[in-house]
């Protein structure tokens, strides 16, 4: 299996306190692989050294070959990978529509006069649109404004975002996060299905969602990676369990 | 898409009606600070960046036009280089401007304005200093003051069809991208301080524009016109009108002339009733004069439709 995500010695410190160290991980190419540990572990500044939120202190991300180490996020969609926020967050004011159309222009604009064209032009986008945003199931609220959708609408609508820009690597940062237990199953069904289309790196906090649909977990604490391997492993491991239950 | 149809018949009937209502000078000056509030707002109501600068290119752009026109150059080539002149400066300005957020960035946009004033100020040789640019002449073939309205209002609805074309393009979305959520923009590939250099360029630009176009009304570039005050005045005028909408800064431009033109006849202090209306279009009508007009023919038309279900209902019970 191809490995579309190498991520060697990533390191974050912050003065002398080190958030991240020395974290090597490898995704392979159409798996579920995430990234769990207790809260204060390091898996959101992981995660944003490699979303190109924060630049890392030492180590190296490649992506498909190619060192992206410490890459503008704003460069990161271009080249095929899309993240996911954990706080909701979307454009309230703009349309369903409109949200889902700017991330699919983000990517799919070839020239600079695009950018001055009618809207009316991209009949493309519109249609890669409206099918985004049916498989999201949001079809209906297509011309409501995003801030009117209620919070397990608003979730989905940013996967939508996410997928517009067709990625090869979906970036998952706790998509469950505050969504009610149904709205939690359908969105894990739409993370299975997008398995079967993209490459995940999630990070979730629900140990059944992570321990139903990975292939391969990475545990950290502390800032660092203490076990690594198929759900069945994590869920045996003692060193899992005593860092859940914070033995040392 | 039907609102705005609206918007533009009302705004080509006011072009007509206009020089009726108004002196020719005030009706003039109207429409070009209507091109400056209008593109203003291409980067306050779309992009959501608020500068104290837009003096600068306004006044830049006056003192340039009114150079060349001293110079003997024609209009016609005095126009288009102040804006250029203004695009230029827009990008150097903009450069580190947009480098900061909110305050710092109204902060950088202000101390750049100053800046400018103080280089005119101290110019006396170029700019006149104090007393500022004077004797410029207007071209014989738009001496009068109803071709000078005319040429103005072809110049400024030529940048209103441009700037509209501009706010229904995707840039347009973009600029409200990064008004919404910056870091979301940023996250699906849109480089957000190129995109506020842009918009900011844009509304430079335009302002520009208008500045080259003001030196002709009174045959002069005061020395205020590029004090941070009159940025001052260009925010007002746009927040008057109302940023939720793309003709909206224009009603402000009329009402703020008008308001002030009036006021100012009948007392010294009038800046004091400007503050006060300013303070309750703040605190009442966030969205200005055009959205208190929008809200007022929406509760018209319910009110008219009220009455003519009632009126169906009583016909249906004489049937």
């Amino acid at each position: 299996m191809n490995k579309i995500l190498k991520i060697q010695n990533l390191t974050k410190n912050f003065g002398n306190v080190s958030a991240v160290s020395n974290i090597s991980i490898e995704v392979e190419e159409g798996t579920i692989h995430s990234i769990i540990g207790p809260n204060g572990a390091g898996k959101s500044t992981f995660f944003n050294m490699i979303s190109g939120v924060i630049p890392p202190s030492d180590g190296y991300v490649y992506y498909k070959d190619k060192d992206i180490t410490g890459f503008e996020s704003y460069k990161l969609p271009h080249m095929g990978i899309a993240k996911c926020f954990q706080i909701t967050n979307v454009f309230p004011k703009l349309t369903v529509k409109e949200n889902v159309w700017a991330s699919i222009f983000s990517c799919s604009h070839k020239s600079k006069i695009d950018l001055f064209k009618s809207m009316n032009d991209f009949e493309a986008i519109d249609k890669e649109t409206k099918k985004i945003v049916s498989d999201v199931g949001l079809s209906h609220k297509i011309d409501d404004k995003a801030e009117e959708l209620s919070h397990g609408q608003q979730r989905m609508l940013e996967m939508a975002i996410t997928l517009g820009a067709k990625p090869d690597l979906l970036l998952l940062d706790e998509p469950t996060q505050g969504l009610a237990p149904e709205a939690t199953v359908e969105m894990t069904e739409l993370i299975r299905q997008l398995s079967k289309k993209y490459t995940i790196l999630l990070i979730e906090h629900k140990m059944h969602i992570v321990m139903e649909i990975s292939k391969i977990i990475t545990v950290l604490n502390f800032g660092e990676k203490i076990e690594e391997g198929s759900p069945n492993k994590i869920k045996n491991s003692k060193k899992v369990q005593d860092a859940y239950l914070g033995r040392k | 898409m039907i609102q705005n149809k609206y918007s533009f018949i009302a705004l080509i009937i006011f072009l007509f009606v206009g020089p009726f209502l108004f002196p020719n000078a005030t009706i003039t000056e109207m429409l070009i600070f209507g091109i400056v509030a209008i593109s203003t707002n291409i980067m306050l109501g779309y992009t959501g960046m608020l500068s104290f600068g837009q003096a600068l290119f306004f006044g830049t752009s006056a003192y340039i036009s009114g150079l060349m026109l001293l110079g003997g150059f024609p209009l016609f080539l005095a126009i288009p280089v102040a804006t250029l002149g203004s695009f230029i400066i827009s990008l150097f300005v903009g450069y580190f401007c947009v480098k900061r957020e909110g305050l710092y960035f109204i902060c950088l946009t202000f101390a750049f304005n100053q800046m400018f004033y103080f280089i005119a100020y101290v110019w006396t040789e170029v700019t006149g200093g104090e007393d500022g640019l004077v004797g410029v002449e207007r071209p014989t073939y738009i001496d009068s003051q109803l071709t000078f309205y005319i040429f103005t209002a072809i110049m400024f609805l030529l940048a209103v069809l441009a700037l509209y074309k501009i706010v229904t393009s995707p840039l347009g979305l973009i600029f409200k991208l990064i008004r919404e959520n910056a870091s979301r923009a940023e996250a699906i590939g849109y480089n957000v301080r190129y995109y506020k250099l842009i918009s900011f360029s844009i509304a430079s630009t335009f302002t520009g524009l208008a500045g080259s176009l003001y030196v002709l009304i009174h045959s002069m570039v005061p020395i205020d016109q590029i004090h941070w005050l009159k940025s001052g005045d260009i925010i007002f005028m746009t927040l008057f009108g109302g940023v939720g909408s793309f003709l909206g800064p224009l009603i402000g431009v009329v009402g703020y002339i008008w308001l002030s033109d009036t006021f100012s006849i009948i007392w010294a202090r009038w800046p004091l009733i400007m503050g006060v209306i300013f303070a309750i279009v703040v605190l009442y009508f966030r969205g200005g004069m055009s959205e208190l007009l929008e809200n007022l023919f929406k509760k018209y038309k319910a009110i008219s439709r009220k009455t003519e279900h009632e009126q169906d209902i009583k016909n249906t019970k004489l049937n």
